[in-house]
């Protein structure tokens, strides 16, 4: 990981004295154990404050796409003469670079206004399974080393197996290494076991329907609709979220349950073969609410009827936005 | 003020027999949190906590509340309070710095010229019984950086606090004097546990090991509304307004009217600074474009404007928007880097 970082600091430098970038996003050292936030640097001095470890848990794609949007958006007051070129670097494991395919297959932005520093991904470590793993302790220190995240407490120090700590999403990643990528900062990580990949879906889905509709009540009883789980994802990238549409307006602003549940079916839905369960939704979920068995359920059913993974080939395009023969059509007339 | 000594396995019980006759609300371990919640059977109160995970200011402003119901006939509209009864209540187990947010909420919702019958009226009802610090919960408290100390009183009626085999309970309020008969006949605290109490508090405050030049950035923020630096805090920011909703003086509300049919209500809900609807004008002009300017509004509504209107800092030091902000934009880091401006 240390050789992953230097040359990741040292690539990030060049591309911005070379001003073959604009700006990198990637991440920092956190104020706090446990987090790497994301970064934005435009001073090649400043590159030295990258990092990469198994404390990086936000997808950056999110970050590029308002960084490009934001930008396209400042142009279109200017004269053409006047418009100039964005490039925005970025750090990038497996499931970025799948939203960056994402992005590119549903023209958001061309290939060229992006440059991708592609690192190999072993796993990011999940917060609250560590809380839960320490019980109630603040954690003052955390590191990785080897297989272990060594964590200090003011009761001592403790080893806790990196694997017990790592989110699942990543446990279960078929995509740890970038798809595409410009530069590549180290050695293809070794595969995660990809066997569990839909386990909790394929439990789920033999629930009668009252069991899987009062697990869904529950899971979104707890949702406080603060919308981190949308901001955070690379795929929710609307101007306006309907959410926030106030003529018509679609849902109250109240504890409704109604307005809530009408809120995340139309997100998930709207992330059928669009989600690369990345984790960032459920990272940074203040409530932790499952999100993503059925994010899962959706990934499967593309797969299923579609054939299609999200986010792995920027040749094809989108899968709501193509039609092939082979495209299953019975759900339609006889649904499960 | 009555200052009493309790012995400490008779503290769980007394908050019971309170439970009995008034709502109590009290940190309770919920799933993985520990959370304020009013006590019933089978919630047992917790003793021994760090804080909780939401600020209790929910109590007095919650976050979503009725403020008038109506219905529309054939003679016109028939309008009718929404106001729910506000029973007599004991908020147990507040830390020195949500007590605080209650004297600062205090500011604002009851002036002289503008008051919010909603907050009073829970407020009035409610006796505040604060735990103090003993020994700070977590490396971000900061309450000593913004007037406050782990042990205070401020905006309590009744402070305990652990000196070793009893609390020291003391009566700071009339209003907290009235449960006096639930504690029962307690031996008077003398000048030994005086002493006791000035050397834990002095030990507790220099136990806090963050420390921020909060009341050193007004200055710097009254000259600069538009700076450079405003550009860099905000790019991570994902807008969820976690560090608003679980702030203990956060307080902003938007106004909303939900009809179903001739009949609707007027809520009032918390609103967010962080949030693109915020002062999102009817005309679809919103004088906060970006999530920029957004932050700046935050920074300045609790280092400056407050400090201009009330005379004080809106921060208690809690350090909640430090713990659970999702991308680690720390408060503490900003007041630092705006004092080096």
């Amino acid at each position: 990981m240390e050789n992953v970082e230097t040359k990741l600091r040292e690539e990030a430098k060049k591309l911005l004295a070379e001003k073959k970038a604009d700006i990198i996003v990637g991440y920092e050292k956190g104020t706090l154990p446990l987090l790497a936030p994301p970064c934005f640097i435009t001073d090649p001095e400043d590159a030295e404050k990258l990092v990469w470890n198994a404390f990086c848990v936000q997808n950056l794609a999110k970050f590029v796409h308002d960084l490009l949007s934001q930008h396209r958006e400042s142009q279109k007051r200017l004269k053409p003469a006047d418009r100039t070129k964005k490039t925005v670097g970025v750090v990038a494991r497996g499931c970025t670079t799948r939203s960056l395919v994402i992005h590119l297959q549903e023209k958001q932005y061309n290939r060229d206004d992006i440059v991708i520093l592609g690192v190999p991904c072993t796993g990011y470590v999940d917060r609250k399974k560590m809380d839960a793993l320490i019980a109630g302790e603040e954690i003052l220190e955390a590191s990785v080393a080897g297989d272990s995240v060594l964590v200090k407490t003011a009761a001592g120090e403790r080893k806790i197996p990196l694997k017990e700590a790592l989110a699942d999403n990543c446990l279960a990643c078929r995509f740890n290494n970038p798809l595409i990528s410009d530069l590549m900062t180290g050695d293809h990580a070794p595969a995660m076991d990809v066997t569990q990949e839909y386990a909790r879906v394929d439990e789920f889905e033999k629930l009668s329907p009252d069991e899987r509709w009062n697990y869904f009540t529950r899971e979104m009883d707890k949702c406080v609709r603060c919308y981190a789980c949308r901001n955070a994802c690379p795929s929710c990238y609307c101007k306006v979220c309907f959410v926030e549409q106030s003529q018509p307006r679609w849902v109250g602003i109240g504890e409704d349950r109604s307005d809530t549940q009408v809120f995340q079916l139309m997100r998930l839905f709207h992330m059928a073969g669009r989600c690369v369960d990345c984790g960032s939704c459920i990272a940074v979920c203040p409530m932790g609410v499952d999100l993503r068995r059925f994010l899962k359920k959706l990934d499967k059913d593309a797969l299923e009827l579609f054939e299609h993974r999200a986010g792995i080939s920027p040749d094809e395009p989108a899968m709501l936005g193509a039609f092939k023969e082979s495209d299953k059509e019975d759900f339609i007339f006889t649904p499960k | 003020m009555e200052k009493r000594l309790l012995k400490k396995d008779k503290l769980a019980g007394i908050i019971k027999n309170i439970s009995r006759e008034m709502l109590v609300y009290a940190p309770v371990k919920e799933e993985d949190n520990v959370l304020f919640m009013a006590l019933k059977e089978g919630r047992e109160p917790l003793l021994d906590f760090s804080n909780s995970r939401n600020a209790p200011k929910t109590f007095f402003f919650p976050r979503t509340e009725i403020m008038m119901k109506y219905t529309r006939t054939g003679k016109g509209m028939e309008l009718s309070t929404g106001e729910v009864e506000v029973r007599e209540a004991v908020l147990f187990g507040v830390r020195p710095c949500d007590a605080r947010s209650f004297a600062l909420l205090d500011m604002l919702f009851e002036q002289d010229k503008y008051k919010d019958p909603y907050y009073i009226a829970r407020r009035e009802k409610t006796t505040v019984i604060s735990m103090a610090c003993v020994h700070p919960p977590y490396s971000t408290c900061f309450c000593t950086s913004v007037d406050g100390s782990p042990t205070s009183g401020e905006g309590a009626d009744i402070l305990l606090m652990d000196i070793g085999d009893n609390y020291l309970v003391e009566f700071i309020t009339s209003r907290g004097e009235k449960l006096l008969k639930y504690f029962g006949d307690l031996p008077k605290a003398g000048e030994a546990e005086e002493t006791l109490k000035k050397e834990i508090a002095e030990r507790a405050e220099k136990e806090i090991k963050s420390h921020i030049p909060a009341k050193d950035i007004k200055p710097i923020l009254d000259n600069n509304f538009e700076h450079p630096f405003w550009e860099t805090i905000h790019r991570k920011c994902l807008a969820c307004g976690t560090c608003t909703y679980l702030c203990p003086t956060c307080h902003c509300f938007d106004i909303s009217d939900e009809a179903k049919g001739s009949d609707g209500i007027r809520i009032r809900n918390w609103d967010s600074c962080m949030y693109p609807l915020f002062t999102l004008e009817t005309s679809g002009h919103n004088p906060r474009t970006t999530q920029k300017e957004r932050w700046r509004q935050r920074v300045m509504h609790k280092f400056k404007y407050y400090v201009d209107n009330f005379g004080a800092i809106s921060c208690v030091g809690c350090g909640r928007c430090v713990m659970y902000c999702p991308v680690n934009l720390d408060i503490r880091k900003i007041v630092e880097d705006i004092a080096k401006l």
